[in-house]
């Protein structure tokens, strides 16, 4: 666990130095177990800073997602850095965002943060319903240490951990200025079990199986806003010159909505699961995501948001690629 | 599901072929008097690497049973290497077609050079023949076409 003294000591000198404008972190939220993005400007914030394994939000976002206002004549754009506190999933993102360019290094200051897991706040307020008071999640070993309105309660890992964290190749930040804990080893990894599995059905079953998913989407436009990845200040997605999917929500709109959103993020998606997380409506994005993610990996040997050094996927080739599939 | 048998079933395709070299071979194929199926809808692009997922998803929709990409063999690109980004696009789309449902071979690729104007021809029957086989495209067409 990350000790908190020593996160908000760190925070405290990130934050005086002069040569960094915010820091993005996590902070308590109003009720239940749940955690918030903090967006800390100055010392006297500093305190409310923590980390538990409420902490889901990936921060990675909130740097591409920023406004650029344009500049006043005369004045200097601010250059100051950003400090951001990632998980391991998340400072991919940031490895990806730099893989393609979006801002240099030395514009962020990464204060890394080794996890061993977040738990699925679905699963835990489905376990723990209509909780007003505010609790607070530890991980103890094995065991979340839940503890609210008094009373203490554990729960064994597996149960309340987020799906992802159960496929997690890298804990530790791949990128980072400052680690706040110890490194942890990769527990776990992915053999895309279920990906398989769905692939292997026949072409009827899946597409009942997907049509029943799309037809659910309501098109809040959650998963691409959420999307570390997602950062065209011009998405194709809700340009109306070309218009490439209609505003009627409909089988077919919701069906080329989930090729274009899944299709923009092949090689590019890091696996933070933060689209289906905040989906209302529940539909497994994260099995589109990683069909691609799969076959990046299989038939190109890439994995995206590893080596800020690699160029992106697409915009790349190979003479021997594959071609089994051309006439 | 629409019936996947029907034998008067004609199918739509629409073909993106590189203006360098599948667009002179269906060009040739034409000069030279091959008759080659009708169901084809050329689309003229500069460059295989030019045709964007986003075309052959909306081509889906819109009411094709089946496209087709074509270009330059690989090393003749008239962009020097066009094709080969497009390759590495549609492996990826075709296989993602297949993982929702969709039957891989609507979407289909070909090396087509200036020259290959029996090939355009073989190519074509081909598709044309496959697209038959798996029967119209019902699974996100528009069903709305003229609002």
């Amino acid at each position: 666990m990350v000790d908190l003294t020593k996160l908000r000591q760190t925070a405290k000198e990130v934050i005086s130095r002069e040569d960094v404008r915010e820091l993005i972190g996590y902070r308590p939220g109003t009720y239940g177990f749940r955690a918030r993005p903090a967006f800390v400007m100055g010392l006297d914030e500093v305190e409310q800073l923590m980390f538990t394994p409420a902490c889901v939000n990936n921060l990675a976002s909130y740097i591409v997602l920023e406004e650029k206002l344009p500049v006043k004549r005369g004045e200097e754009p601010d250059l100051r850095k950003v400090a951001v506190m990632v998980k391991g999933c998340d400072s991919r993102a940031l490895v990806q965002q730099m893989e393609e360019k979006a801002y240099d290094r030395d514009r962020i200051l990464v204060l890394g943060i080794p996890c061993r897991g977040v738990v699925d706040m679905a699963k835990v307020e489905a376990r723990f319903p209509n909780i007003l008071e505010l609790g607070e999640i530890g991980l103890e070993g094995d065991k979340f240490v839940l503890s609210f309105n008094g009373n203490k309660e554990e729960v064994a890992k597996e149960e309340l951990v987020a799906d992802k964290c159960l496929r997690c190749r890298y804990p530790t930040p791949l990128v980072y200025d400052q680690l706040l804990d110890a490194e942890v080893e990769r527990f776990a990894d992915d053999d895309y079990a279920d990906i398989e599995e769905l692939g292997k059905r026949s072409a009827e079953d899946k597409w009942t199986y997907w049509e029943e998913k799309f037809s659910r989407c309501i098109r809040c436009f959650s998963c691409r806003n959420v999307c570390p990845m997602c950062y065209c200040e011009d998405c194709v997605l809700g340009r109306l010159q070309p218009q490439w999917m209609r505003r009627s929500v409909d089988i077919s709109e919701n069906t080329a909505y989930h090729i274009a959103r899944a299709y923009h993020l092949a090689g590019r998606c890091i696996q933070c699961g933060e689209c289906q997380r905040v989906c209302p409506v529940d539909i497994p994005l994260m099995e589109l995501n990683r069909k691609f993610y799969k076959d990046v990996e299989e038939l190109y040997d890439y994995e995206p948001g590893t080596n800020v050094e690699n160029p992106p996927l697409l915009s790349t080739f190979k003479v021997e690629d594959r071609e089994d599939f051309i006439m | 599901m629409a019936e996947k048998t029907d034998s008067d079933f004609e199918p739509n395709i629409v073909a993106f072929l590189c203006n360098w070299c599948s667009y002179a071979g269906a060009d040739l194929a034409g000069t030279s008097r091959i008759s080659y199926p009708s169901n084809v809808r050329v689309i003229r692009v500069m460059c295989s690497g030019r045709v964007n997922p986003l075309f052959v998803m909306n081509a889906l929709q819109e009411g094709a049973d089946g496209v087709l990409i074509s270009g330059c063999h690989p090393g003749d690109c008239h962009y020097m290497h066009g094709n080969y980004y497009a390759r590495r696009r549609f492996n990826l789309m075709r296989n993602f077609l297949e993982y929702l449902g969709v039957e891989p071979d609507r979407v289909r690729m070909s090396w087509v050079s200036a020259s290959e104007g029996a090939k355009w021809k073989e190519v074509i029957e081909e598709v044309v023949g496959g697209i038959k086989e798996i029967g119209p495209m019902d699974q996100f067409r528009r069903r709305h076409l003229n609002w």
